[in-house]
């Protein structure tokens, strides 16, 4: 009698359970990475099959410091843990590895009081003198790289390491760095064995090193297959995740699928079970997911929204501040994020995407107004003639993109919104090799870019021409003034300790980008992620990369 | 070839070649009597005048004789042909389709009264309809309109890659065929590399390094397909050469030039135009798979192979984005094939 009761119980603790937890689920995690759809008591084991688009053709890595491909990103965030976690609702800055930290009053000095009894999965522990061995060896990537190393600028103005006690690290930097907190919560910065230092960058990124976190790297076979298996007695998960303990999967593998309908098509099917595309999904392929009982899960990637880089050296059309400004008003951002994408799809408003911190919105500068923009090149001496295009001087208005076609599909309707203020576009196609030294020739007019970091210092990784992955591009985007000018908004929203100083520094640096035409908006990049039925408790962190601790499979 | 057009009038001339031949009662027996080389010594003189007056005015009758049996027995022998073809529905059909695409290319406005890049986002992805005879795309575009100005470009490809495939692969195949020694091994070797590459690949690998658009991916073609060209020729070349009438002209005294232009050549390459109609139909899928890979021509143009490829994330979703120009691909190709096929029967 008891027994049946409390069976009973039992039962209607997890219908209880089940019905709140659903309703929690029902309202979606758009938006909100930390919510994890939950659907009743989480079972243990199994393996969960991933489809990622394929893997970095030009730099095959999965060492933390070294990777900037999103997908690898996700893979390292599952193997590695870091000193901090960011919390991706608000941006707070979390202990992790780190119990606590105090920063030095002038901004130069980051300690870190280690979380005890925390080991690598190659059995050494984690203390200080692994935090250090971490900033030393990152420190020798920059200089073996010449700067050019992704995760360089995660450690501006870094100047050495001190161990003060085996649980407490001190990073000190030679210029306040006030984004190194955050840096700290990337995977980026994901704490990894000091011995994994012993092996060269190159090895590192093949898979050899050791990371601490929920997951072990069973084997990585660039753009085949990436699996993982579960770390057995792992307990230091960082509290934003509800599962702080052993992972519930027994394995997890990371497939590489370049075409997205056949990623779509394999989840529609069962063979995998989560679907993780590069480019966001079409509305079909998300009609066509939630008809198959599906759950379509969504966040903007935080860093610098997909947007386009002009060139204003002497001699380019761009060159005119005037055209720069009417190509603002030739673009329809909305109508290219309503047909592209879904009329529910965010609208770009700025350099940074929605969910990047001190984000300004600058919507009112970006909207569509056709007859704005012909006013602005009549003014500025390109009157209209044969084709519907502007001529000056028996000149086309003409401007070249050269484009890899991978990224970011629908330039074509950009180009028909262009002809319509008389502009015309010209798509070039060229390899991914060969881009490079397009840029660097200066044969382009606009060219894109855009790069995933929580954090708006990330732009400087494309417009500072010191820390830019492509100096021709960071050169020719603004004239030498306007440049000095990012610059230093730059140095004043990092060199502070103060909140007020880094959001006032931001807002006039999102609103000069736009003012200055440095940055043409295109569209906000949104991860979406496909998951079968039988996933169970999916998180973005904040960075919106998969979180793996909660997830688990029926 | 020779052998076989020389047997053909034989049976075809009484009925077809009479009422075309004005007046002479001798072509009838003449033809008959001419079938195979040997009988071509003088019979072949009374036939002359009713083919061609230029035989009469000719210096050395003895080697014109067979060009004149020739080319009237070829005529009258496509008389026969069309009259034969035209009764099968299928040719027909065929021929009709590939006039349509032919047309298309070159005059794509006639078709349709849209603009192949005018885009209408709230048109986007409408199934075929009467209005969008193919649909529109995931920016609103007309595919039928876009199908039509893909024509122009990925004909004229085809037309750009198979002259260079004919004319180089006819020179390389004659020349080698009828030099023969160093020469003929040097430049078959050179072939035979070239042949065991797959064409596709090769295609590839010239359009890297060439850079992308709808020349460079024709030339790429052309250089992929113009072996199976050159082997063709020369082994006609080589039974032509063989061939008494040949010898005879030599015995003549007409010169190797001479020879070579006048008989290798004109009966060579009657094999080599049943290929390059059929090759028409592999450079077709040639272009289409490297406009599909991304390397033709600039967007928003766009050859039938980026319009298959464009469709590709819509397949289960939109099938009709990727579907239709990959039918419409199809079956021009699959119609110049049937083309091909029939008129090599023919041939036989």
């Amino acid at each position: 009698m008891t027994r049946r009761l409390s069976r009973r119980g039992i039962a209607a603790t997890a219908l209880a359970v089940t019905a709140a937890l659903g309703l929690t689920a029902c309202g979606s995690s758009d938006g909100e990475g930390g919510t994890a759809a939950a659907g009743g008591e989480p079972v243990a084991g199994g393996t969960l099959k991933i489809a990622f688009w394929p893997d970095n053709p030009s730099f095959t890595c999965l060492d933390p410091f070294q990777t900037y491909w999103i997908e690898h990103r996700t893979v390292i965030r599952n193997v590695a843990d870091s000193l901090t976690d960011q919390d991706p609702k608000t941006g707070e800055i979390k202990p992790w590895l780190a119990e606590k930290w105090e920063i030095s009053p002038d901004g130069k000095e980051y300690t870190f009081h280690l979380r005890d009894g925390v080991t690598f999965s190659d059995g050494t522990p984690l203390d200080a003198a692994a935090v250090k061995a971490n900033f030393d060896g990152a420190q020798a990537v920059v200089k073996e790289t010449g700067g050019a190393t992704y995760g360089a600028s995660y450690i501006l103005g870094l100047d050495h390491t001190e161990v003060v006690d085996p649980s407490t690290v001190k990073v000190v930097f030679s210029a306040p760095n006030s984004s190194f907190l955050q840096a700290s919560s990337t995977t980026n910065l994901a704490i990894i064995s000091p011995d994994s230092y012993k092996k060269t960058s190159k090895e590192r990124c093949l898979g050899q090193y050791f990371g601490s976190g929920p997951f072990t790297l069973e084997s990585y076979k660039p753009n085949e297959l990436t699996t993982l298996k579960k770390r057995p007695g792992y307990a230091w998960g960082s509290a934003l995740s509800e599962n702080t303990g052993e992972a519930h999967l027994d394995s997890v593998e990371f497939s590489y699928v370049a075409e997205d309908s056949v990623r779509t098509g394999n989840l529609v099917s069962g063979a995998i079970d989560i679907a993780w595309p590069r480019n966001p999904f079409t509305v079909e392929d998300r009609e066509l997911i939630t008809k198959s009982n599906g759950v379509v899960e969504s966040r903007p990637l935080p860093g610098v929204a997909a947007a386009f880089y002009p060139n204003t050296t002497a001699g380019r059309p761009l060159a005119d501040l005037n055209i720069r400004k009417a190509l603002y008003k030739a673009f329809d951002l909305e109508t290219y994020a309503k047909t592209i994408y879904g009329a529910d799809y965010p609208v770009v408003a700025g350099a940074f995407d929605s969910t990047t911190p001190f984000f300004a919105p600058q919507t009112d500068k970006l909207r569509h107004d056709v007859a704005g923009a012909g006013k602005l090149l009549d003014e500025a001496g390109w009157k209209l003639g044969e084709g519907g295009y502007r001529f000056k001087d028996g000149k086309k208005l003409t401007l070249v993109l050269p484009t890899t076609t991978q990224f970011g599909p629908g330039a074509e309707l950009i180009q028909d919104q262009l002809k319509e203020a008389g502009i015309e576009l010209k798509i070039e196609v060229v390899t991914g090799a060969e881009l490079p030294a397009v840029l660097k020739n200066g044969n382009y007019d606009l060219t894109s870019s855009y790069f995933t970091r929580a954090e708006p210092g990330a732009l400087q990784f494309i417009l500072d021409p010191d820390y830019a992955n492509s100096k021709a591009l960071a050169t020719n985007a603004s004239s030498p003034e306007t440049t000095a000018q990012i610059k230093k908004l730059f140095a004043d929203a990092r060199e502070t300790t103060d909140d007020a100083q880094r959001e006032s520094a931001y807002a006039d640096l999102q609103s000069l980008l736009i003012d200055q035409g440095v940055v043409f908006p295109w569209f906000e990049r949104v991860q979406f992620a496909g998951l079968s039925k039988s996933v169970h408790g999916f998180a973005f962190t904040s960075e919106s990369f998969l979180k793996l601790n909660d997830i688990w499979k029926q | 070839m020779a052998l076989s057009v020389s047997t053909e009038p034989k049976n075809l001339q009484p009925t077809s070649a009479g009422p075309v031949d004005v007046g002479p009662p001798a072509a009838g027996p003449a033809a008959a009597t001419s079938a195979g080389p040997g009988g071509l010594g003088t019979t072949g003189g009374t036939e002359a005048p009713g083919t061609s007056g230029l035989a009469a005015i000719s210096a050395i009758p003895g080697e014109e004789l067979v060009d004149d049996t020739e080319p009237g027995g070829r005529r009258a022998g496509l008389v026969a042909s069309l009259r034969t073809l035209g009764s099968k529905p299928g040719f027909v059909l065929a021929v009709l389709f590939i006039v349509f695409v032919a047309v298309t290319a070159f005059a794509p406005g006639l078709f349709t009264s849209r603009g192949p890049f005018d885009t209408a986002p709230a048109d986007r992805l409408v199934s075929p309809s009467f209005d969008h005879l193919f649909g529109t795309d995931e920016i609103g575009r007309d595919l039928w309109t876009r199908m039509l100005y893909g024509s122009a470009l990925t004909i004229k490809a085809a037309l750009i890659a198979l002259a260079i495939a004919v004319i180089v692969g006819l020179a390389l195949g004659v020349l080698s065929g009828f030099c023969g020694g160093f020469v003929d091994a040097l430049l078959m070797r050179v072939v035979d590399v070239l042949l065991a590459i797959p064409a596709l690949l090769m295609a590839l690998a010239i359009v890297t390094a060439l850079g992308f658009g709808t020349v460079p991916v024709a030339i790429a073609v052309g250089v992929g397909i113009m072996p199976g060209f050159a082997r063709i020729t020369r082994a006609e070349v080589l039974r032509i050469k063989t061939l008494p009438y040949v010898e005879a002209s030599r015995a003549g005294g007409a010169s190797w030039l001479r020879v070579l232009l006048t008989h290798v050549l004109p009966n060579s390459w009657g094999p080599v135009a049943v290929l390059a109609v059929l090759d028409t139909g592999v450079a077709i899928i040639y272009i289409a798979s490297l406009s599909f890979l991304g390397f033709g021509a600039a967007p928003p143009a766009a050859e039938w192979g980026t319009l298959i490829s464009a469709g590709r994330n819509y397949l289960v979703t939109a099938p009709w984005v990727s579907l239709l120009p990959g039918l419409f691909v199809a079956a021009t190709v699959l119609s110049l094939n049937h083309i091909s096929k029939t008129l090599q029967e023919r041939g036989r």
